[in-house]
């Protein structure tokens, strides 16, 4: 299995993939070290009692002052998905449609790899970023446990594959998109707009009654939109973002082998 | 044995046609020239030879392959110096030559040094602060180091200085006496007669002229200048078949002859000729006359 493509794009990366982890690593040691101010706090809590629209539009639902509802309300509902996204989809993008305009991927495309060679490779290196990301927030918050955020490890364990596999996928949609038209802005673009109606769908479902068959086509349900902090990833959850990355990926291989290389 | 072919190659963007019908055959150890102004249709051919465009009609194969589905076979085997080299513009020349050397496997890194030391390429500098020229010799460097059968290359020499350029063709020459087969775009005739072979003429996405550049030369225009002791007019000569007018003066007229040469002397010596200067074929003025010859039997491009 050749790596090298994988390592230049990681190494391309390395920049804002570090500096997105050092934020969100920085975001979540503070979110973990003020919960013992809020773990008993009423009035946070009556923030979400009646089901509140404006709550839910920030990823609060439930119980604020739980360990889980803490952490879900302060990163795993909105703040982590969103770095989670910036750093996938704006790989997916750019790894092939963006390298592609600035015509720096002409390098790569003449070396002797196969077109799915090279897929393989940039969906490694996409896989990476997401794990990177994921992981390094799971330490932090695992940090927390002394801080009496006691979530079990399983739990948080299935949360960050939830939260990592919705990135993949997110990233795979901009890659295909971007192996569809050659566009990095097209890609971009249809991808910020699915993942903010994904985020919508998912976040308001608990309180909007009629938004909520809509959820099941929210990827962002599937990953972060149920009880994942308090029961870990369901197999349900995890056959569904895995399925969607795998038909992602055939889609984004289906453009590639077409797509004219400049 | 052929190792380029190009049978009714074609490549449409939409309903625009880049190129249409390309019909030739490169041999090995040969050098071709691919000619044509900018826009003509020249790198979308250089794209198809080396797979990364689908051609819409018609086929090509490279080194006996096709370059679409074999593309990884073909790449092994084949050197591409693309026409607007971009080159990750953070990473240094070394670590974009390890990249390759990598990618490519090649462990002996000898030819490559050499190469380095050859075209003074700056190596330890990342991409970004280097000059066009310098930038390029990091995509010949990139095209040749792993010693490769043949040569694709889009306008080689574009920013390099002459001595570079020099340097370059010489380069070109020893892999073509090695036996490597080269296939070069450029628009500037000049480099194409130094080191080709043969050469084609394209022109908006359609072959105009193959041939030797021997036989181009054969059959390419000489210029004649005659100085009349008189008044001169041009339209002495204008009628003339296979003649053009190229300049007048008050007592001088220089035309560009093709063919036989005995009626434009029969004409002159009826007006008194003081001088007259007669000077070789020249390409040039075959490369125009082609664009002009084209644009006159389509009078809907002529505009």
């Amino acid at each position: 299995m050749r790596a090298e493509v994988t390592l230049l794009d990681l190494r391309l990366r390395r920049r804002s993939l570090l500096g997105y982890t050092a934020g969100m690593a920085l975001y979540t040691l503070v979110v973990v070290a003020l919960y013992p101010q809020f773990k008993n706090s009423v009035s946070l809590d009556q923030l979400t009692r009646h089901g509140s629209a404006v709550a839910a539009l920030f990823g609060a639902t439930g119980t604020l002052t739980s360990p889980a509802g803490w952490l879900s309300a302060n990163i795993y509902a909105n703040f982590l998905p969103l770095i989670m996204l910036l750093i996938t989809i704006g790989y997916g993008a750019a790894c092939i449609a963006g390298q592609d305009e600035e015509g720096t991927l002409s390098l790569t495309a003449a070396l002797p790899l196969t077109r799915t060679s090279i897929l393989v490779q940039k969906t490694a290196s996409l896989v990476v970023q997401a794990i990177v990301l994921g992981v390094v927030t799971m330490i932090c918050v695992a940090v927390g446990r002394g801080s009496g955020l006691n979530i079990t490890p399983a739990d948080l364990a299935g949360i960050t594959i939830a939260i990592t596999l919705a990135g993949i996928d997110f990233g795979l949609l901009a890659l295909s998109i971007g192996c569809l038209t050659g566009s990095r802005g097209t890609a971009i673009g249809i991808t910020a707009a699915v993942a903010a109606a994904s985020y919508l769908i998912s976040s308001l479902a608990p309180v909007i009654h009629w938004l909520r068959p809509a959820r099941y086509a929210s990827l962002l349900y599937w990953s972060v939109g149920g009880n994942q902090l308090t029961s870990g990833i369901s197999v349900s959850s995890a056959v569904v973002l895995a399925a969607a990355g795998a038909a992602l990926l055939a889609v984004a291989w289906y453009g590639f082998r077409r797509l004219d290389l400049h | 044995m052929a190792v380029i072919t190009a049978d009714g190659l074609s490549k449409a963007f939409g309903s625009r046609l880049a190129v249409e019908g390309l019909r030739f055959e490169v041999g090995k150890g040969e050098v071709f020239g691919f000619l044509g102004p900018n826009g003509a249709g020249k790198s979308t051919t250089i794209r198809l030879l080396m797979g990364l465009y689908h051609p819409t009609a018609g086929r090509a194969t490279v080194l006996g392959l096709d370059p679409v589905s074999d593309a990884a076979a073909v790449h092994r085997r084949t050197g591409y110096l693309p026409g607007e080299l971009a080159l990750h513009p953070r990473l240094t020349g070394a670590q974009l030559v390890n990249y390759a050397a990598r990618a490519r496997g090649l462990t002996d890194r000898s030819f490559a040094g050499e190469l380095a030391e050859r075209f003074e390429v700056t190596l330890d500098r990342p991409v970004r602060t280097l000059s066009k020229g310098n930038r390029q010799k990091i995509g010949i460097m990139l095209a040749v180091m792993h010693q490769p059968e043949m040569l694709i290359l889009d306008e080689p020499t574009s920013g390099l200085d002459p001595l570079m350029q020099d340097e370059f063709e010489r380069l070109v020459r020893e892999f073509a006496a090695g036996g490597g087969t080269v296939f070069l775009s450029s628009h500037e005739l000049d480099q194409v007669q130094r080191v080709a072979d043969r050469v084609a003429i394209i022109r908006d996405g359609r072959l105009a002229v193959t041939d030797t550049v021997d036989g181009l030369r054969a059959s390419a225009p000489r210029t004649i200048e005659f100085r009349f002791a008189g008044p001169a007019d041009p339209a002495w000569f204008s009628a003339l078949p296979g003649v053009r007018v190229r300049g007048t003066g008050p007592r001088q007229v220089t035309l560009a002859v093709r063919g036989p040469v005995a009626p434009v002397l029969r004409v002159a010596a009826a007006h008194d000729v003081a001088d007259l200067t007669a000077r070789p074929a020249d390409l040039d003025e075959l490369f125009l006359a082609y664009y002009r010859r084209d644009a006159a039997k389509e009078p809907a491009d002529a505009r």
